[in-house]
This record gives structure tokens, sequence and C-alpha cells, in this order.
């Protein structure tokens, strides 16, 4: 499948991401022509064990992540961060989880905005929102390069791409920049040939960063 | 309270990964194991329809009947029979987590629900259990220790299968179970029970027609009547007093042919 990278909103220092801001950003990619193709939409679900004693100290993961992505809607993805691993299964799997009773659903946030056509490029562009509320948390944008399912044959091309963006976005001095998101794939044992179980673990990443900027 | 989740993750056959069998020999083969009997489940998504029996007879005798079974559903079939050999693992979770459950894990995760009670499960011929179940990469049970599960046991199942096509897709599997005597050496396996196959007829179903499904393979158990019966599990059959002329009719006939 094509090759895509993930990049995530990061905003100057002193200033908080807005809605304006997201405005914003898809009025740059129209500026270069990208037209607007529909929705998008990811959701992110952290998972918290059911103790029978909480009492009792017990090791478990504590970035236990489950991820449905738009691109396979019949799929579900589970991320463990700390142990490097990524399960893909039917989405099945989720009735399964809550038949166990060992985990269950801490917090869950969407990402979702619009999809934009660019040539043989394909952008998303949406926000980070916890579920069932509209506060906007942070904003991602997905790059897609249509021709290549390489990651090191896709690099320079990307790079590229997001540079042009970058200026874009730029000269309309918004209040940030985007940050592309380069996990280590290997470390999950995944191969150059993209999957959307690189997708998993960028959205995985992203929402880390979105913690972790949250505390800051 | 535990846990337990059991797996297969190997098998030569990658179509028997997704069938809707496994299931339900993981459960009644636990009795053969005498490791753990009874389990709570939750929920309904799919039903499953099941009756087995196990099949045992001496020496030759045990020989000719399981091939003259063979010779019989494949006549019934009118294909070559599937192979099995799957390799489960089992594993339940650390102690202060979860709650009493069983699933079956392989590339598929299987969850396996407690059988239908009630009057009318009773008065009907076979077990009705929930089943769900979900295609897993295969770095599955690593998954599963990461979120503090711990191997119980392994088993090898090995034997055949038939599927018919017969209101709903009806299941045979014929196997026996063998236990592995160190971790992950399926080379050195031994049978648990020799001389014992376990025969299984099984078939999924919705909630609102697993009365015809149930029909459907009381139906066809009829025509391996003369060399086995069938029950619920957990109900002894004996053997079949027709079952050594029958073999004999079979094994003469050598046919394979479509009934």
């Amino acid at each position: 499948m094509p090759v895509k990278w993930i990049l995530h909103w990061q905003p100057n220092p002193g200033t908080t991401v807005s809605t304006q801001t997201l405005t914003e950003v898809c009025q740059c990619v129209e500026s270069i022509h990208g037209s607007k193709d529909g929705r998008w939409k990811a959701t992110l679900t952290y998972y918290k064990p059911m103790l029978r004693d909480p009492s009792v100290p017990t090791e478990f993961p504590r970035d236990f992540l489950g991820i449905a992505l738009q691109e396979q809607p019949g799929k579900y993805y589970f991320i463990i961060r700390s142990h490097r691993i990524i399960l893909e299964a039917e989405s099945s799997i989720q009735i399964i989880m809550e038949k166990l009773q060992s985990y269950k659903s801490r917090v869950s946030l969407n990402y979702e905005g619009f999809q934009y056509q660019l040539g043989d490029f394909q952008l998303r562009i949406g926000k980070a929102a916890p579920a069932h509320s509209e506060s906007l948390r942070g904003i991602l944008m997905e790059v897609e390069y249509l021709p290549i399912s390489s990651l090191e044959k896709s690099k320079r091309i990307l790079e590229d791409f997001v540079d042009i963006l970058q200026e874009t976005i730029t000269k309309k001095t918004l209040p940030g920049h985007f940050i592309p998101i380069e996990p280590n794939f290997g470390e999950y044992g995944l191969a150059d040939r993209y999957t959307s179980q690189h997708t998993a673990i960028q959205y995985a990443a992203a929402m880390a960063h979105l913690i972790a900027s949250g505390r800051n | 309270m535990e846990c337990v989740v059991q797996g297969i993750i190997e098998t030569q056959n990658s179509d028997l990964v997704s069938i809707g069998v496994d299931d339900y020999r993981g459960i009644s083969y636990i009795g053969v194991l005498g490791s753990k009997s009874t389990i709570s489940y939750l929920g309904f998504l799919c039903l499953g329809a099941l009756l087995h029996v196990e099949y045992g007879a001496q020496g030759e005798n045990f020989e000719k009947h399981v091939e003259a079974l063979e010779v019989l559903l494949q006549g019934l079939s009118g294909v070559p029979k599937e192979r099995l050999r799957v390799h489960e693992l089992c594993v339940k979770s650390g102690p202060n987590l979860g709650k009493n459950l069983r699933t079956l894990v392989s590339w598929t995760v299987r969850h396996v629900g407690a059988p239908m009670k009630g009057t009318g499960a009773e008065q009907i011929a076979v077990l009705v259990r929930p089943m769900v179940e979900s295609k897993v990469s295969n770095n599955v049970l690593r998954f599963f220790y990461a979120l503090g599960y711990k191997l119980d046991h392994e088993v090898l199942k090995v034997g055949f299968a038939f599927h018919f096509q017969r209101v709903a897709k009806i299941t045979v599997t014929v196997t026996s179970l063998n236990k592995i005597p160190k971790l992950h050496a399926i080379d050195e396996a031994v049978p648990v029970t020799p001389g014992l196959q376990l025969v299984e007829v099984t078939a999924p179903t919705a909630a609102d027609n697993y009365v015809e499904v149930v029909a459907a393979i009381s139906s066809f158990c009829e025509h391996l009547a003369p060399l086995l019966h069938l029950s619920k599990p957990g109900v002894a059959t004996g053997l079949v007093p027709t079952a050594a002329a029958a073999a004999d009719s079979l094994m003469s006939n050598g046919s394979g042919k479509a009934m």
C-alpha cells in the first residue's frame, strides 16, 4: 500500500492549538490546489487492566493502545509501545477483549477531518478530540504518496513535498509547524514495505506526543 | 479466579484455523486432559452447534473403524479429507488480572461461551454455545505475554476433517490429542489417550436459526449411525453394536464414491 507520513502540529511557544489554526492549515492546502474529496477518521483507545484487587501491586503495560483506522475498516490494531508490539486483528477482537474482562477502555480519542487530493499525493488534515467531545486537543496531517510503497524509496519525495507544505504554512504566519513522526518501524519487526501496521504505529506515536505535550 | 487463553500457533493447513471447529474441540478435550472443567462465559454473538463422540476401540478394530469412518465421510462429501495438525497453546492470566474465562487463540483468537441452558437447550440433541473469533497476526502469543498472560499448557491435535453444506456448513473432525513433553517440542508429542479418537460434528449458526441447524446436524448424524452414535459432549455413548459389521462392509466396498 502507498507510503504515508503522519505529522503532528507543534504550536509555537506561548501559543495553543485552536480550530482557527486547523481552518487555516486547510486553506493552505487548498491554496496549493488540494481538492477536498471526503472525510476521514481514526479512533485511538487506551486500555487499562481490570485488577481484582487494585491494592496488590501488579505489573502490566501502561501504554496499551487500540487503534481503528478508516483505511482498514475490518481490522483493529493493538500496540504496546513499551514492548514494541503491534498486533493486527479482525475488529471482532474488541468483543473478545471485552469478554476476557482483563483490560477495559480507559479513554478514547478521535482523529478526524478532511481528505484532499493533490496529484499523486493524498492529504488528510484533522483534529484530535476526545470521543463524545468537540474540544480540540491537537492537529494531525497524513501525507500519502500513492505511487510508492517503499519507505526508503519515497523518503526524498515526501521530504520535498512536506517542505513545500511547510513553506506555505510559514508564509501564512501560522502559530506553529508540522513535525513528522518518525518511529523506528524496525523495532516492531516491520519491513520497508508500507502496511497499515506502519500507520497504526505512527498514530500511537502521535498520541504519545499529544499526551506528552499536554503534560508540559 | 483465572483467565485462560488457548491457541493454535501452527498448522500444516492454513484453512484450518479459519474454521469454527477447533474452539469446540478445545473445550471438550479439556475433560480428557483433566486440567480445567467448567468455565463461565458472557454474551452471545454467534452460535455454534456441536455433537461429539469419543470413538474408541481396541487394536486393529480401532484402526479399521477410523478408516471406515473416513470412507463413509468421503463418500458423503465427495471430496478428499482435509488433514489436521494443530499445535495449540493455552495461556492464563496473571494472578491479579481479569476473570474466569477461557478463550482460544491462534492465528485466530476465539472466544467460546457457555453452552445454552434451560429447558429448551436440554431438549435439543446438540450443544449450542456462543463463539466470537478474530484472525490475528502471528505475534499474538507475545502480545498476550506482554499483557500478563502465562503459558499454561500446549497440545498437538492430529487428524482429519470433512466439510458438508447441509443447511449450514457442517464440519466433521476426527482427531487424537497429543501432549507435548517439552516446551514447543511438537515432534516429541505423545498421545494423551492412545486408541481414542474424538469425532466432532459442528456447524456455525445464528441466534435466530439454531433450531434449523440443530435439525440439520441431527439429520446428518443419522448417516454415521451404523458406525457411531454421537451425543452432546459429556454424555457417554458407548460403541455401536453394528460398528464392526458396518466397518467391514465399508472397507470391502472400499469406495469413497459420493453417496
